[in-house]
């Protein structure tokens, strides 16, 4: 934890029954719901609750985060169903649903509506990671598995606790990837850009510190800042092309991302400095970008084509579900996420969550990137990364191509150095 | 890179945004010099520009870049000609409070609109491919987009010069920003005039969309993003000049921009310390004249004080019952927790937030659109205590409101040295400048916000809070929150129904009465802002304990928007009523939350009619129904004021 | 005298401001041709008659008849088109519009009687004003203001003209040129109803004189007449002549 030194897993000391279990015990006392009359449902309590697991989904549907919620959302739908339909697990799944608005005070009345009420036992979503770090909270008073969305090293970090199981790759994993290729290839004169927060300044952190461990000749020519949400960029790319840099570490996503790369490639920026940002792949800023995102490089943390493990299945399985789409990183991070964590469930033969967190660390098991686990010490999935590079897609879109991997367990630094120790 | 061409550069950056922000505050400062309606919506304009231009395009195909410049703009001034003859136009005469209300909750609909056409993805506005790529100009390469944009900015503010300068219409609005009534008494329909005005305003407002859709992604978060930088825009140029939207937007541009690469710290900060220095030093800003623009300043805040058909006893009776319930039925039914651990508890916490709005707005008649500040700094501000000196939840709550309150102090000693729309801006600066700064500040957690916090109900230990439970679930946060609450409540009231309180109404009904009798105005004001503060700081330092910890979005201006809907929805300058407010504004959104992802469109859309219609909220709905009823005259919508009240003949 | 309806009648005018009752029952004639002055100390009602007049205030009892039609309430716009002009205490000249542009908004407005001057018949004839044409409002000082409000009014077209204490603050030598203008503007044609607080002004040029006090009438006569009786100039007035 940030704040207190007391380490991660002392810090609570729970000496009365959680409100959720006092809740399901209360199974039978007719709950009227009030003059509120909402349309939500006492469901699954007081019926087969032993042969029931009921999983939330709180995805930003509204706030700034909105764009990327509903594949989120899809991607947790999509597990719901293969998981019912599916022999190998001997439990009904029922999806519940939330908006985080990417606002963690709304994210965790949202939560709470829907363990205390819809009675949740396990909870997925989030992707900012304020709102993550809220709900990495709310889980551990509650007691139930929370699988965040979001990817920012704190979450499993110096903030995790036993009850929180990652799937989204962090960004110490794509830093592996994208810093001694990009040092390498790309060229040793770097500057870097960022936008000015806890993100940005984790991107610049770990690829700088990488990329010095993988090559001595490491030039840093430049770091500049912008703040979030700012929207024009010309000027810090007048000062990039003005300087001797080969390559430019972008440490922003989303709007901000789009924007620069917009920009730069209206400067003509793209065509003198090598542009290269861990979130350069995510279909969200592909999209957006069109022609102008060819020839930038970027991390990969998932993309369609991938061939391993079982994505093919997985990405025929959500176009015949979704009317031909493409899954995203978000929709592959809601598919696992609910997949790994049933997997636990099942081997646990409970959906007890305090059962359930006891069998998934380092429990071995096939997933979309091949074999695969919730690391034992921070409960991290080990997901492999990729560098990539964008060039012409067979649309307006760009595409991906895959330059080099970095596997599972050579992605993830060591526990000791991302601050958490769960056993 | 020669040092010069690197300045020329710079200065070109800072032009071209500075444009698109011309094009944004001209409307907005026109729209406000002659009709005294500031408009927050007009964002929303700027948005609705370039989605509307995006799906022009679209369907044009080639060549729809330019198609949809022409366009979009038309459809967009329609549309806002339709808003204007709807809604504002029943509004005139009102304070121009009601005009930021409506035109918020117009935001609220617009957005959900937007989303609920496009959808919320981000796209890319396909730049004309004449206007791609670099061109070497003064020895470097620019984009050639940027130059567009500075050319065209340059273009439609010359041709609005000439239309506000060389045309009988022109000159009418510019006498109109200056005296309206004189406009008037000269036989001239002003009236007829303001759906031109605005309708011109948004279309201003849709070519920048549609030309800065072209450098940036079209997102819905697009006018957000720009209503405040449109507002600091106006406020330095001056209200309700054209001169000074120009100079101010190419000023703050290029403020920005070598803020930026010089100063890199202080951005996101410089333009509201900037703002906050022109309302202090020169409220009229560069080009605005005191005198002008302020002629008549429309009716009074429409308070429900007046308007309440309950007699005391009754009322007193309906709270004691209130607050039994709120106390005892939670633990004989066996309602979910959730609703009473979160719902109550959300709903008693804004309610809190409102009532402390009500003390400054409803009886001072201080419009304070920051109001988040204290809020949030009472949240930050417990959750350091806890973090840093005891983990004892009444302590750190103390502290909250202690910290709350002092800034308070501060920022009110500054801002009521200005007075009515400037008092508004100022206060809506100093929250956008706390907000920015708390991201910058590595021990407030910066972005990712503070949390893992753990308050206990004893002195430096005890049992933690949220871990006692009563019977059903009930957490006994529950009773700190309604005991909080309640007593907030018995507090505010005895300060209102002491001298001071009179005096606080007596100052909003009319300042310079008051003055003349002999009492210390800017005094009184400091102090009810001070209380005012401190309260909110409570309802943030509950809030950060209900959410286990604090974030930056604590200082969201949204949420000073809210807190605003929900005091008026309720009625202001009855303490009460902003609470009622909390709750029904509440209660709907979770009864909407279940029927549609658009719930804040619904709620912007109830906010509208009641601003229209019940502008004095629910609580005076019953003396509503009643002089319906009776057909009584006096009490329910206000008739428009022609003049204010004048002292001499 | 005149023969035929007055041009302007007000009957038991009752009018305020919120709860503030200022006129308490005025009734006054104003006949074609006339100059009327009201008079009286400060405070009493005269502005707000104007204004009740002019229709920005809408009186809570009595009627405003102008040229034979009952126009109480009617509202600013309306009454002016009929024919009625307002030169306004505080002169209200757009400052940041130039003379000309002053009296091109007149022009945009008023109404269509024969009484409308030309506007560069009023800078020929004011000139003043014709020499300073490009200057800004705020630029012109006292007298000139006051000129360019009459001259504004006058290209407005008034068959009426409302004058509210048009030589409030001015020096001596303009107060008799303003004077001046308004003999001559009535001896044009222009019926003329002149609020002042300079009471040798009023009865210089008024054809007859109501003295208002407390929101009523308390006089009514020829200059002449009032000069003569000095108790009722003492009380309500408060002045000697």
């Amino acid at each position: 934890m940030v704040m207190s030194g007391t380490p991660p897993s002392k810090r609570r000391d729970r000496s009365i029954a959680p409100t959720r279990r006092r809740l399901l015990k209360a199974v039978g006392t007719s709950a009227t719901l009030g003059a509120a009359g909402v349309a939500g449902c006492l469901g699954t309590i007081g019926g087969d609750a032993e042969n029931t697991v009921t999983y939330a989904t709180l995805n930003p549907m509204s706030g700034t985060y909105n764009s990327l919620g509903p594949t989120q959302r899809k991607g947790a739908e999509l597990a719901a169903k293969h998981i019912n339909e599916s022999d190998e697990f001997g439990f009904e799944l029922k999806l519940v649903k939330g908006d985080t608005e990417t606002d963690p005070t709304a994210a965790q009345q949202a939560a709470r509506r829907l363990v205390n009420k819809d009675g949740a036992q396990f909870l997925f979503g989030a992707i900012s990671s304020s709102v993550a770090l809220a709900l990495n909270e709310f889980a551990q008073d509650e007691e139930i598995i929370y699988n965040p969305g979001g990817a920012a090293v704190p979450i499993t970090g110096e903030a995790c606790n036993e009850w929180v199981f990652r799937a989204e790759t962090n960004t110490a994993q794509v830093a592996e990837a994208v810093s001694e290729y990009t040092v390498k290839n790309l060229g040793n004169r770097v500057w870097f850009h960022i936008s000015d927060y806890a993100y940005g300044e984790s991107v610049l952190k770990r690829v700088r510190s990488r990329m010095e461990a993988a090559d001595a000749n490491l030039e840093v020519v430049g770091v500049s800042r912008s703040q979030l949400g700012a929207s024009n960029y010309d000027s810090f790319i007048s000062g990039i092309g003005g300087s001797d840099a080969q390559v430019a570490v972008l440490g922003m996503t989303g709007s901000d991302l789009i924007n620069f790369v917009g920009q730069a490639a209206s400067q003509g920026l793209k065509d003198r400095v090598n542009l290269m940002s861990p979130t350069m792949t995510f279909a969200v800023v592909r999209g957006a970008l069109g022609k102008a995102a060819v020839g930038t490089y970027g991390g990969v943390r998932y993309v369609p084509q991938l061939e391993t493990g079982d994505n093919r299945a997985f990405v025929e399985a959500y176009r015949e579900e979704y009317d031909g789409e493409d899954p995203d990183n978000f929709a592959r991070v809601g598919y696992e996420s609910l997949r790994m964590t049933a997997r636990g469930i099942e081997a646990a033969e409970s959906n007890e969550p305090a059962a359930v967190k006891d069998q998934l660390p380092g429990m071995e098991m096939d997933t979309i990137f091949g074999r695969n686990q919730f690391r034992a010490c921070d409960h991290q999935a080990m997901n492999p990364t990729w560098m990539g590079e964008l060039v012409e897609g067979s649309g307006e879109t760009a595409g991906v191509k895959l330059l080099s991997k970095v596997e599972g367990k050579d992605a993830l630094p060591p526990c000791e150095q991302l601050g958490c120790s769960l056993g | 890179m020669s040092a010069a061409t690197t300045l020329l550069e710079q200065v070109l950056n800072g032009l071209t945004i500075g444009m698109v922000y011309v094009l944004l505050a001209a409307g907005l400062s026109i729209i406000f010099g002659v009709m005294d309606v500031i408009n927050f919506a007009h964002g929303e304009f700027f948005a609705l520009g370039a989605y509307v231009g995006l799906s022009v395009a679209l369907a044009t195909g080639s060549g729809g870049f330019w198609v949809a410049l022409l366009v979009a703009p038309l459809l967009v001034g329609l549309v806002g000609a339709g808003v204007e003859r709807f809604t504002i136009r029943p509004l005139y005469g009102r304070n121009p409070l009601y005009h930021i209300l409506l035109t918020f909750g117009l935001v609220l609909i617009f957005k959900d609109v937007i989303t609920l056409i496009w959808g919320q993805q981000p796209y890319q506005f396909a730049k004309p491919p004449l206007l791609s790529g670099t061109v070497t100009l003064f020895g470097f390469d620019y984009a050639l987009y940027s130059y567009f944009v500075i050319g065209i900015g340059a273009l439609i503010a010359l041709g609005t010069w000439l239309a506000l300068t060389r045309t009988r219409y022109g000159l009418v609005i510019r006498a109109g920003s200056m005296d309206r009534d004189m406009v008037r008494y000269l036989g001239i329909d002003i009236d007829r005039y303001y759906t031109i005005v605005f309708a011109f305003g948004a279309m201003l407002a849709a070519v920048g969309g549609v030309v800065l859709a072209g450098r940036q992604n079209v997102a819905p978060g697009m006018g957000n993003a720009v209503i405040i930088p449109a507002f600091i825009v106006v406020v330095l140029g001056g209200l309700g000049s054209f001169r000074g939207a120009v100079v101010g937007g190419l000023l703050i541009g290029v403020i920005q921009t070598f803020v930026r690469s010089q100063f890199p710290f202080l951005e996101g900060l410089a333009v509201f310390l900037l703002m906050i220095a022109v309302l202090l030093l020169r409220p009229q800003g560069l080009f605005g004249n005191p005198e002008w623009g302020t002629g008549g300043e429309g009716g009074d805040l429409l308070t429900a004080g007046d308007a309440d058909v309950f007699d005391s006893a009754l009322k007193r009776r309906i709270g004691v019952g209130l607050v039994g319930v709120l106390a005892v039925t939670p633990l004989l039914i066996g309602l979910p927790s959730y609703y009473v651990n979160t719902l109550v508890v959300n709903i008693l916490i804004w309610a809190l937030f409102a009532l402390s709005l009500d003390f400054v707005m409803g009886y001072a008649g201080l419009v304070s659109l920051g109001h988040v500040l204290f809020y949030g700094v009472g949240a930050y501000a417990t959750v350091l205590a806890v973090m840093h000196l005891v983990p004892s939840l009444f302590v750190a709550l103390a502290v909250g409101i202690a910290v709350s309150a002092v800034i308070a102090w501060v920022v009110g000693y500054l801002s009521i040295r200005v007075s009515g729309v400037y008092f508004s801006m100022i206060t809506l600066a100093f929250a956008e400048l706390f907000f920015s700064a708390v991201f910058k500040l590595e021990w407030a957690g910066s972005s990712d916000g503070l949390f893992g916090f753990d308050p206990v109900y004893g002195l430096f230990a005890g049992p933690s809070v949220g871990s006692i439970e009563l019977v059903g679930g009930v957490s006994v946060f529950y009773y700190v929150v309604l005991a909080a609450v309640v007593g907030s409540y018995l507090l505010a009231r005895q300060v209102m129904r002491a001298p001071f309180g009179s005096v606080l109404q007596a100052i909003r009904e009319s300042e310079l009465r008051t003055g003349f009798i002999g009492y210390d105005v800017t005094v009184y004001k400091r102090r009810a802002f001070v209380v005012s503060g401190g309260l909110a700081g409570l309802a943030g330092g509950l809030a950060a304990v209900q959410t286990g910890g604090v974030s930056p979005e604590f200082l969201a201006w949204i949420r000073s928007g809210e807190v605003i809907v929900m005091t008026i929805l309720g009625g202001m300058g009855t303490l009460y009523g902003p609470m009622l407010g909390a709750g029904v504004y509440l209660v709907s959104k979770e009864l909407l939350l279940g029927i549609t992802e658009q719930w804040q469109g619904v709620l912007g859309l109830i906010f509208v009619l009641f601003v229209i219609f019940v502008p004095r909220g629910l609580v005076s709905l019953p003396g509503l129904l009643a002089g319906r009823f009776d057909r009584s005259p006096g009490g329910g919508t206000d008739v428009l004021a022609e003049e204010e009240t004048e002292v001499t003949d | 005298m005149s023969d035929g309806d007055p041009l302007l009648r007000l009957d038991g005018v009752r009018a305020g401001y919120g709860e503030t009752q200022v006129l308490d029952g005025v009734s006054l004639d104003v006949n074609r041709g006339e100059t009327v002055a009201l008079i009286g100390r400060n405070g009493v009602g005269k502005t707000t008659t104007l204004r009740t007049i002019l229709g920005a205030v809408t009186p809570t009892a009595g009627t405003v008849r102008y040229d034979g039609e009952d126009v109480t309430g009617l509202g600013p716009i309306e009454t002016v088109r009929r024919g009625v002009g307002l030169v306004p205490e505080e002169r209200r000249v757009f400052p940041g519009l130039t003379v000309e542009e002053n009296l091109a908004v007149g022009r945009y407005g008023g109404s269509e009687t024969a009484n409308r001057r030309d506007p560069e018949e009023v800078l020929e004839t004011f000139e003043n004003l014709g020499r300073r044409r490009r200057s800004r409002g705020t630029d012109l000082s006292g007298g000139e203001q006051q000129m360019l409000a009459i001259g504004r009014a006058l290209v407005a077209g008034a068959d009426l003209l409302l004058l509210d204490e048009p030589t409030e603050g001015l020096a001596p030598l303009i107060v008799d040129r303003v004077s001046e203008l308004i003999r001559e503007i009535n001896e044009e044609g222009i019926t003329v109803l002149l609020v002042e607080q300079n009471v040798a002004v009023a009865l210089s040029l008024a054809d007859r004189v109501y003295i208002l006090d407390r929101g009523r009438v308390v006089f009514e006569g020829a200059p002449a007449e009032l000069e003569a009786n000095e108790s009722v100039m003492e009380r309500h007035l408060g002045v000697t002549v």
